[in-house]
């Protein structure tokens, strides 16, 4: 396994002035892992870069997928060990691209800075040993705050690399780890790196960001305990799920009457993001299936605009959903205000009945739009890589060469382009190796 | 010989096998079978720190093999046998067993009986690892080129991106001309560019290659041999056979448009009733006023999910790309036209994604939007010379809308083309319930077959828009030219073989093999069967049905068998 502060670094090829790859993928999400993948299993050597502490992006922390309902982490893990053992990928996890420059015609320089772990990967056995003796509390980004963790902490149980770090912004450098650590992994005198980079194309596979539920206050999520966000309810019906069951944050309480809050930051002119983001409706459908199977005795309801199951499969499995008994009612929730005793009390104009109508539930699942990942446009330093008026990278040919960009030789895939779900998002990364390969080639 | 030393590893798949089965239970019911060195649970045996300890358990300990328990092989038996590779073991020493879909999964209401069942299956293959025996892969020559079956954006767009890639290309297209459906289309969504003029850009791109060789008018009517090797006869049009050979083909058939029943909607009864796709080359090729038969159309209705989820008929799915399709057609209508209404009657609007803008545009524009459930579907009338659609519109409190028509526009989903089962038989291509061709996984394998070597591209996998198609056909392209790449593949050596002594060449086996893999030859004065290599795929079909029991499947031998059968019974 190649990763960050590991000696095979150094005998990557080095190129003159810095280390040197065919293709530099930025994002080692599904989308960049399958591009990374299709690349390198063309005899091309590639660099894998993820800002993360593990590869995997966002696939990995989910519970089931849509519409086969294939456990996520069964069908990611084998992918993301295949992208770490191949001789053909280098992974630097925990790092940063930055300025990246067109010299000429299949010749870019990156600088990639990364960041010190303050943990020797190849050393590290994952024993937690370093996890038990920390005295740092802080919230778990890796269980979208769901639970704590320590600063010294091993990400979650599948990440790649499987090894701890050290949250340094949380660390008081009190040494508990270093003395408990059994093969002295632990390096507190790692730096920030600054590497300068040769690559021929560029992959941006830099995924999409989750609407901020807390900009939507009349929703109430970050106020009322029993508010949460679809991601965290992922968490909580994810065979490594953090409670072991599902309850309610705010008092332990195993929810009976759960309310799924649909296009939350999405179809939202009003939160700058007019657009639909193609996800949420399937992915609240597949949750409220399993939480049918986890507590078969609560009443699941789905409050919703348009139903947008339109892929394969999706129209039978939502049709799926209404058999089981999930309740899917059409209109939007204007207002949700919380009772004494946490339940929630959800307004909204009921579409059926043509009222304004009041429902309480003991959980809210806020089903949260897709935003794109800003700040990609600004890695460009001598060329300008055009967005879409979303902000999205912008497509230079979007229907006849969908993975274009407007600068030669730089490739975007998956979410980066804007919303999509896990097939559509390999596809796209197959487009995006596939433009990149004939790059290559046609250099040679 | 001396006793083989292996090492068992039972998965808690999360919860997924440890929530029914007792994956405790299981490995000290087998830690104490003798070849069992050692016998441990894990959480996700697939996980890379699992992995890493298989290996050092397998270097600490020599191992001769290990058997994993965990899911289906389809997923993770490749993933182990790369385990063993890694540890300096064969891989054909790896045996698996699955306990998830045959045992937790299957009987998740019967936790005793799935443990019982997991301890059964467990205890089969130990039998089996018993004999399981080095081997070692076949190499073969792989012929560097690709069949593309389709020109359309799909086929297209994956014979210039195989192209581009120094492979050689054949294209073959049933029709006339090459550009498929979009070659159709006038205005298309997101792009200035017309249907026809995307084409044209695209066709003469292909044919700047001289890599790839067309041939239109043509169709396959035979296809042999299996990845690397694949021969195909194609016909064309004048009954012209010609050859080819191959590594490799990319379907990229495309689909059909649904074609209403007659009087479904008032389809064939009133001359005012016609489909989406006639409404576009209608709007394409007039100017001016909009005629229908002779009359002005300013009243338009567009009825949705004609021939798409339907709840009586067979096509139950979703078509995706109608819903934007229609609204960019009455977009395009209400622009180059004077006096347009549109009234749309769906079932809930799919504009999924950026599409979003288009239906706000359309709405802002002042079209109509009218909308039922699948049980309260619109319907059309006509009173004299009338044409009139009725909702109970749920948008407005269900209130009875009448909207009197000069055009009605049926929105016809996309279904499979009628010749899939002539094509998909030749290449033995699985369907769904969909009926359109299948992919081997639905989430991370979308364009990959059960038929190794041969890939799927654009709508004959299932409804896609234009960007979709292409997204798909490149990478289609990209796994068609990645199994090529190399010039040379690794087969299993899992195939049949022939003992000559038993052989009295009763043809049986020949006629049961479904891979025309068995030869008659002449053996020392003897006709037999002899077994081609790169064609058997290890099917077993031919073992039962020799009378003599000449035949020997490597890897499954009777010996394997049985002694699995003991195990389990």
């Amino acid at each position: 396994m190649k990763y960050t502060n590991d000696n095979t670094i150094l005998s990557s090829p080095l190129g003159v002035g810095g280390l040197s790859y065919d293709a530099l993928v930025i994002g080692a999400g599904i989308a960049g892992g399958e591009a990374a993948l299709n690349l390198a299993n063309t005899g091309f050597k590639v660099l894998l870069v993820d800002k993360e502490l593990s590869v995997g992006g966002k696939m990995i922390m989910l519970s089931k997928v849509f519409p086969t309902l294939d456990c996520s982490a069964c069908i990611t893990t084998p992918k993301v060990s295949e992208i770490s053992r191949h001789p053909n990928i280098t992974i630097f996890t925990g790092s940063e691209v930055g300025e990246i420059k067109k010299i000429s015609d299949h010749e870019f320089t990156a600088k990639v800075t990364k960041h010190p772990r303050y943990v020797r990967v190849e050393d590290c056995t994952a024993c937690q040993l370093c996890e038990k003796a920390c005295p740092q509390n802080v919230r778990d980004q890796y269980q979208f705050g769901l639970i704590g963790r320590k600063a010294a902490f091993i990400p979650f149980s599948i990440c790649s690399p499987k090894a701890a770090a050290i949250d340094i912004d949380n660390c008081t450098l009190c040494g508990a780890c270093e003395k408990v650590c059994p093969t002295n992994c632990i390096d507190f005198t790692q730096e920030v790196e600054v590497l300068d980079l040769h690559v021929k194309t560029v992959v941006i596979a830099t995924g999409f960001d989750m609407f901020d539920a807390k900009k939507l206050p009349r929703y109430g999520y970050g106020q009322y305990k029993n508010v949460i966000t679809a991601l965290q309810m992922e968490r909580e019906l994810a065979p490594t799920r953090p409670f072991n069951t599902i309850l309610r944050p705010g008092d332990g309480k195993v929810p009976d009457k759960i309310a799924y809050v649909l296009c939350v930051g999405s179809r939202d002119a009003s939160v700058g993001n007019p657009i639909c983001s193609q996800i949420c409706c399937m992915y609240s459908i597949k949750q409220a299936q399993l939480l049918m199977g986890a507590l078969p005795m609560a009443d699941v309801t789905i409050y919703y605009i348009n139903i947008r199951s339109f892929g394969k499969g999706f129209e039978e499995f939502y049709q799926q959903a209404k058999g089981m008994g999930v309740n899917f009612v059409k209109g939007k929730i204007g207002r949700i205000s919380e009772k004494e005793g946490g339940n929630l009390l959800l307004r909204y104009e009921d579409i059926n009945e043509g009222k304004l109508q009041e429902a309480e539930h003991d959980m809210v699942i806020l089903s949260t739009g897709v935003l794109p990942n800003t700040g990609i446009d600004k890695f460009f330093v001598n060329e300008t890589l055009t967005l879409d008026p979303f902000s999205f990278v912008g497509q230079s040919d979007m229907l006849a060469s969908p993975a274009k960009t407007s600068i030669e030789g730089v490739f975007v895939a998956g979410t980066a382009t804007g919303p999509m779900d896990i097939p559509d998002s390999i596809l796209s990364a197959g487009a995006a190796s596939s433009e990149a390969i004939s790059y290559l080639i046609q250099q040679a | 010989m001396k006793k083989k030393k292996i090492g068992v590893y039972i998965c808690h798949c999360g919860g997924n096998i440890s929530d029914y089965v007792d994956v405790e239970k299981v490995r000290q019911s087998v830690e104490g079978e003798d070849i069992v060195f050692l016998a441990k649970t894990t959480m996700f045996a697939c996980s890379d720190t699992n992995q890493k300890d298989m290996v050092d358990d397998i270097k600490a300990n020599n191992l001769d093999g290990v058997i994993v328990a965990s899911c289906s092989p389809k997923l993770h038996q490749l993933t182990f046998r790369n385990v063993s590779i890694r540890a300096d073991l064969n891989k054909y020493t790896y045996v698996h067993a699955n306990i998830r879909e045959q045992a937790s999964w299957a009987h998740s209401d019967n936790k005793m009986g799935a443990t019982e069942k997991a301890i059964h299956l467990v205890k089969a293959a130990i039998a089996k690892a018993r004999y399981a025996d080095a081997l070692e892969t076949n190499k073969i020559k792989a012929t560097k080129a690709v069949a593309v079956i389709g020109a359309g954006v799909a086929g297209i767009k994956a014979a210039i991106a195989l192209a581009e890639k120094d492979t050689e290309v054949i294209l073959i297209e049933k029709a006339p001309e090459v550009g498929g459906r979009v070659a159709q289309w006038g205005s298309l969504f997101s792009t200035d560019e017309t249907g026809r003029d995307m084409m044209k850009r695209l066709s003469s791109e292909l044919s700047k290659y001289q890599n790839i060789t067309l041939m239109t008018n043509t169709e396959v009517i035979e296809n042999k041999g299996s990845v690397g090797n694949i021969s195909l006869k194609v016909r064309t049009s004048n009954d012209i056979v010609t050859e080819l050979n191959v590594g490799s083909v990319l379907m990229a058939t495309g689909f059909d448009f649904y074609t209403p029943a007659e009087g479904e909607f008032g389809y064939a009864t009133s001359d005012k009733v016609i489909t989406l796709p006639e409404f576009k080359q209608m709007i394409d090729t007039q100017a001016g006023k909009l005629m229908r038969k002779g009359k002005e159309v300013k009243n338009i209705a567009y009825i949705y999910c004609v021939g798409s989820r339907q709840t009586d008929g067979e096509n139950t799915y979703c078509s995706r790309n109608c819903c934007t399709s229609t609204i960019h057609a009455a977009v395009t209508a209400k622009q180059k036209f004077a006096d347009i209404n549109n009234y749309h009657f769906n079932r809930g609007l799919r504009t999924y994604g950026k599409q979003e803008i288009l239906y706000a545009d359309s709405l802002r524009s002042g079209d109509i939007y009218l909308q039922s459930y699948e049980d309260g579907l619109p319907t059309v009338i006509t009173e004299g010379k009338k044409t009139i659609v009725k909702i109970n519109d749920i948008l407005t409190n269900g209130r009875e809308i009448e909207v009197e028509a000069d055009l009605v526009v049926l929105v016809t989903g996309m279904v499979p083309r009628s010749d899939n089962n002539t094509i998909g038989s030749l290449f033995k291509l699985p369907k769904g319930r969909d009926k359109f061709f299948n992919e081997v996984h639905m989430k991370l394998r979308p364009v990959e077959t059960v038929i190794d070597g041969i890939t799927i591209a654009g709508a004959c996998q299932g409804p896609k828009n234009i960007a979709e198609s292409v997204n798909s056909a490149l990478s289609a392209a990209t796994k068609s030219y990645s199994i090529l790449s190399k010039g040379e593949l690794e087969t299993d050596p899992l195939v049949a073989t022939i003992d000559p002594e038993k052989c009295t060449w009763c043809s049986a086996c020949e006629s049961a093999c479904p891979f025309d893999a068995i030869l008659k030859v002449e053996k020392d004065g003897k006709t037999i069967a002899e077994i081609n290599n790169t064609v058997c795929k290890g099917c077993g079909m031919c073992a039962p049905v020799c009378d003599p029991d000449a035949v020997n499947l490597i890897a499954c031998s009777s010996k394997e068998i049985m002694s699995m059968i003991d195990a389990l019974v």
